[in-house]
């Protein structure tokens, strides 16, 4: 399948920078409303600081509720900017175009929000510090790196760095397009930014070089970072059904299920909201619907490995955790929901090609798998803690307060917010890309037909 | 006094033409350069190859994250000596994560200081261009000597320059 | 526009100098007629040299068998005798079973540099017979479901006596059968062309086999869409048997062993003793037959990228498992570390890592390591010396705890290392030589590059002059 058509560079300008140049009606109101629910979520958050986390449904023994839970989701969600912009990078995808921008940003601001709930979670954030810094010099306390408490910011920091150097260097060449395409203070803010680009042989060369080096570089952190996070919970023997090896790599590609079906979400708001019809078309979701039929059965494989191994042990409580997680009220429907939205209903949905190129449809089944994948972390975190263990020797279930609702609502809100902040100042598809998938594209000619053809150069 | 010379091309076989007659015209390779709005295949219009050193960048970056890291690790739990599950105090495993994290970022952010270098930004004086090569027109630009500027124009005009700009 | 200018610069003969040092040449097309008859030449047994290696590896192989007969005779039931055996099997299985794989994911993610690889990989999936073989010896030693009167952990949970025994044996058959499914389904236009283009048995076969192909629009459509199934049912039952046989041959042989990765790690170690052994096919071929027209840099350096990928992937998945280990301190965690790693065989972990890991890394790290055919194949080569020693690790670990262990909680005492004796080395040397022999007699059928594969290579290629400088031009059908 083939619906790439000749548009020349001036076309591609216009609509590509019209978040830019030429701001759409909708985008004024739709971010004050969306700035109105992120100012009442900061209110809220200060109103948990302010009172303490009784204000939450947190009791012992369940410390770890939905904060945790959307913490490990947003995370999730950030894999997909690696995911879709290094590897298809490195395995020369040309389908990946469009798409880059739009999943490495949504890494970046991902990460953002992810940080925030630890920082949040923890009641009184400012303490936070003393994780970071020798507090007491005198007594010699220092953070402890032994912690995998300590390792989740400092793999969490990196990767936030990372992507968003990463993301500001692809940005470059399209900066210095919006220079030339701006006046008074957006061309003085563009000209700073774009450092004087000029697009010579060198410039592009050590943009390309430097693409495939950087996303060779990302991918083993990407890959780091989820892990770690999967051993805040997989290190700890004490609860159970934590303690698996499997945990790193069922969290990775976990993650990469969630974060790539948040692209195509993202995708189908991107084409709808800017009318980018020409740049993301129905070729692109059916591509990304195969590559995320492949990562979904994956992932299912490691559910299943995770499971049979859990109770392969035999041992007694291992086997009543299973129970309540699978067949107890309340927590089976939780249990029966995630798999039948996490895999049953978008896959399914994904073997049909008409859903694969029918973009609303893409749109809802890429939804249904980001709710599986909240429950699914849901039930790993929650009710390991909630049944009595050695240590804590109490009994209590967990319900999440209302207000605790609000802020994983106001995360959602937050995240679009800055996404529209962004697309305000910096185009959401790389412009060069867009162009470059021109230049480097021709066709064969083999008896009668055209066979659409990619130029290669020599290794 | 060097004067520089842009010719605006709006077909790439054009620039490639220029390029020839420049290198014809007697001008060394390197001291004359394309500008485009796109990657083009490298050498796709003759133009001098540019040579990097973009490799070491994060090989460096990795070495100096690494000896921090160590450095970071080591201390604290020197500095606090808490046995922790019988372990010794320096573990290498425990230290692992941090080893690597520091090391990564460290490559990468010395990658991305060599990208900038190696690009040769921020450039600060970027010299003579036209806002429509990021709209597709192709670029030729030579800087050269005051007396040798007409030949240069000459070259840049037999290949079918639609405008040329000088400053 | 730039695509105007793709083929007006084509016709352009001059193209820089400067440029084309720094790049290997592109390779040359090769005139469809000559390949078939090439290719159909190449499946020719009457050269000497590989006729006497067909001897000398049948001879090898049979020994072996001999062998393992007596073995079976005189060490019957004696369970820590079998655990070179069963490494040996784990390990070719690993090597030649994973190899298929690099021909399937690719294929179907369309990628051209492929095609003249797929048909080696394919072949690989044959040693399975040799496997599935060796594998009967295994079966007899392996202590049942229920010993003394008390179930042992197993996956089998409440399943038959027999269960880790039957299921072995059938997700063999069915990764056989997958396996001869794949190769045929790859190799039908082979069959038509060895039909129009040889004489004598061979004709006669390949007509047989060829089932009238004659190459219709149809014909090819189904032939996609069954070498897309034929690859889908291998991956499945591939990963399946990696279950089966790393739970139930290593890790329920040894007591408070839970390792849910384990099977993944066992399946990924696999694909990169895959690719090792496709390198090391490859390699041979165009030293030794003469493939050297069709195989190019192209496809060393792409599987040289994978398999430094599948390296760097070994190191995380086996910390994955360890760290948790090391961090849990139970006493099923520290039986983990104690026995398979610090335990008897710690050199033997230290060379694997060593080899499976650490030198094939800082070795293919190197650009112009994976752009030489010898250095890819080097790096192939400790991978599989790697991947041999962390199935030697865990594989003869697991053998040698004695069956009256098995309901303990956690393995407390550890049993000292096993080293193999000579009937094992017979064993391990004839199993080996039988799957290079059941490969090499394969390419005495169907040449070692698929013809149809290189055919379309040829086609969807074209090297042409880009302005002024030299590219490749990729067709991408559909």
């Amino acid at each position: 399948m083939q619906q790439r058509r000749t548009i020349d560079q001036i076309h591609t300008n216009r609509v590509l920078l019209n978040g830019q140049l030429d701001t759409p009606k909708w985008w004024a109101p739709t971010v004050i409303v969306l700035g109105i629910i992120v100012a009442i979520g900061f209110f809220m958050i200060g109103i948990m600081v302010n009172k303490g986390l009784g204000v939450t449904g947190l009791s012992r023994p369940v410390y770890w509720g939905l904060f945790i839970t959307t913490f490990v989701f947003w995370v999730g969600i950030s894999h997909a900017g690696i995911m879709i912009s290094a590897i298809l990078r490195l395995s020369q995808a040309e389908w990946r175009r469009p798409v880059t921008r739009a999943a490495e940003l949504l890494t970046v601001f991902s990460l953002l929000t992810a940080l925030m709930f630890p920082l949040m979670h923890a009641g009184r954030p400012w303490r936070i510090i003393y994780f970071i810094l020798p507090y007491d010099f005198a007594r010699g306390i220092m953070p402890n790196i032994r912690s995998p408490l300590i390792w989740d910011p400092v793999a969490i920091s990196t990767y936030l760095t990372g992507s968003t150097l990463f993301l500001y260097i692809a940005l470059l060449p399209d900066l210095g397009n919006l220079r030339d395409r701006t006046t008074g203070w957006q061309n003085a803010l563009y000209t700073i930014l774009s450092l004087g680009w000029r697009g010579n042989p060198r410039q592009w060369k050590l943009q390309t070089v430097g693409g495939i080096l950087l996303s060779a570089l990302m991918l083993p952190i990407f890959v780091s970072v989820h892990s770690i996070v999967s051993w805040d919970f997989a290190v700890t023997p004490a609860v159970e059904g934590w303690h698996s090896t499997i945990f790193a790599p069922y969290f990775v590609i976990g993650a990469v299920h969630s974060g790539v079906s948040a692209v195509v979400t993202m995708m189908a708001l991107m084409r709808w909201l800017w009318k980018w019809e020409d740049f993301i078309r129905p070729e692109h979701f059916d591509a990304l619907a195969r590559l995320l039929i492949v990562v979904a059965t994956g992932w299912l494989a490691f559910t299943f490995l995770e499971l049979i191994f859990a109770v392969y042990g035999l041992d007694a409580p291992e086997l009543a955790l299973r129970e309540l997680q699978i067949f107890q009220w309340p927590w089976n429907i939780l249990f029966i929901t995630f798999v039948i939205t996490g895999y049953i209903i978008p896959v399914g949905m994904w073997l049909q090609k008409s859903v694969r190129n029918n973009i609303a449809l893409m749109f809802w089944s890429s939804l249904f798998v980001n709710i599986g994948m909240w429950l699914e972390r849901f039930l790993i975190i929650v009710p390991g803690l909630a049944r009595k263990t050695p240590f804590v020797y109490t009994w209590e279930s967990y319900r999440p307060s209302g207000l605790e609702w609000f802020i994983l609502f106001w995360s959602l809100a937050w995240v679009t917010f800055l996404m529209l902040l962004f697309s305000r100042f910096f185009p959401l598809v790389p412009l060069f890309e867009q162009k470059e998938s021109q230049t480097f594209s021709d066709s064969i000619k083999i008896g009668r037909v055209k066979v659409p053809a990619i130029v290669r150069e020599a290794d | 006094m060097s004067k520089s010379v842009l010719g605006l091309y709006s077909d790439p076989n054009q620039a490639a033409d220029a390029m020839d007659a420049l290198k014809g015209a007697g001008f060394p390779l390197g001291t004359f350069d394309v500008l485009t709005g796109t990657p083009y295949p490298e050498g796709a219009f003759g133009e001098h190859v540019p040579q990097h050193r973009l490799f070491r960048f994060p090989a460096f970056g990795a070495i100096i994250g690494f000896t921090l890291a160590i450095f970071l690790t080591a201390a604290t739990q020197i500095a606090y000596p808490l046995v922790t599950g019988g372990k010794p105090i320096l573990s290498l495993f425990a230290m692992l994560v941090i080893l690597y994290e520091m090391s990564m970022l460290s490559a990468v952010i010395s990658t991305v200081v060599g990208i900038v270098i190696e690009s040769r930004l921020p450039n600060v004086n970027p010299g003579i261009y036209d806002n429509r090569i990021t709209e597709g027109l192709i670029g030729v630009v030579i800087t050269t000597d005051d007396d040798k500027s007409d030949t240069a124009i000459d070259a840049l005009n037999s290949a079918g320059a639609m405008e040329i700009k000088q400053a | 526009m730039a695509s105007e200018a793709i083929h007006s610069g084509a016709q352009a003969d001059a193209h820089s100098g400067t440029h084309e040092e720094a790049h290997h040449e592109l390779p040359a097309r090769v005139e469809p007629d000559v390949i078939t008859s090439e290719l159909v030449a190449s499946t020719d047994s009457n050269s000497t040299g590989v006729r006497n290696w067909m001897w000398i590896l049948g001879i090898v192989t049979l020994v072996g068998i001999g062998v393992g007969f007596a073995k079976l005779l005189i060490e019957w039931g004696d369970q820590s005798e079998w655990g070179y055996t069963a490494a040996m099997v784990a390990f070719l299985f690993s090597v030649f079973g994973g190899a298929p794989l690099v021909a399937i994911a690719p294929t179907l993610a369309k990628a051209n540099w492929v095609r003249p690889v797929a048909r080696f990989a394919a072949l690989c999936s044959l040693a399975s017979i040799v496997c599935t073989i060796w594998m009967i010896p295994l079966i007899l030693n392996l202590p049942m479901l229920v010993v003394d009167g008390a179930r042992r952990r197993s996956i089998w949970f409440e399943g038959p006596d027999v269960s880790p025994h039957m299921w072995a044996l059938v997700s063999m058959i069915t990764l056989i059968i997958a396996a001869l499914g794949l190769i045929y389904a790859y190799a039908i236009p082979d069959f038509a062309a060895m039909r129009d283009h040889s004489t004598g048995w061979k004709q006669r076969f390949g007509s047989w086999m060829a089932r009238g192909w004659i190459g219709t629009t149809i014909q090819w459509r189904t032939l996609r869409l069954r070498i897309g199934m034929m690859g889908t049912l291998y991956f499945f039952t591939f990963v399946f048997v990696h279950f089966v046989i790393s739970t139930d041959f290593a890790m329920s042989l040894v007591p408070g062993w839970r390792d849910a990765i384990f099977p993944m790690y066992h399946a990924i170690s696999s694909i990169q003793a895959g690719l090792a052994v496709t390198v090391l096919g490859l390699w041979a071929a165009r030293r030794y037959m003469g493939m050297d027209k069709y195989l190019h840099l192209d496809q060393f350096w792409s599987i040289g990228r994978l398999m430094f990928a599948f390296t760097l992937l070994w190191g995380y998945f086996f910390i994955s498992a360890f760290i948790v280990y090391w961090y849990g301190r139970s006493g099923s965690d520290k039986m983990w570390i104690d026995y398979l790693i610090l335990g008897p065989y710690f050199w033997v972990f230290i060379l694997g890592v060593l080899f499976i890991w650490f030198t094939p890394w800082w070795w293919l790290i190197w650009n112009r390591v994976r752009r030489s055919y010898n250095g890819t194949a080097i790096g192939a080569g400790l991978i599989l010396f790697g991947v041999f020693l962390d199935r030697v690790r865990l594989y003869v670990a697991a053998w040698a705890v004695p069956e009256d262990r098995i309901h303990e909680r956690f393995l407390t005492e550890y049993p000292s290392a096993v080293l193999p004796d000579v009937m094992d080395l017979f064993i391990m040397v004839g199993a080996l030589a039988g799957c290079v022999f059941i490969v090499l007699a394969a390419t005495r059928v169907l040449p070692i590059l698929s013809i149809w594969d290189v055919q379309q290579f040829n086609l969807l290629y074209r090297p042409v002059n880009y302005m002024r400088t030299k590219v490749s031009l990729i067709g991408k059908p559909d």
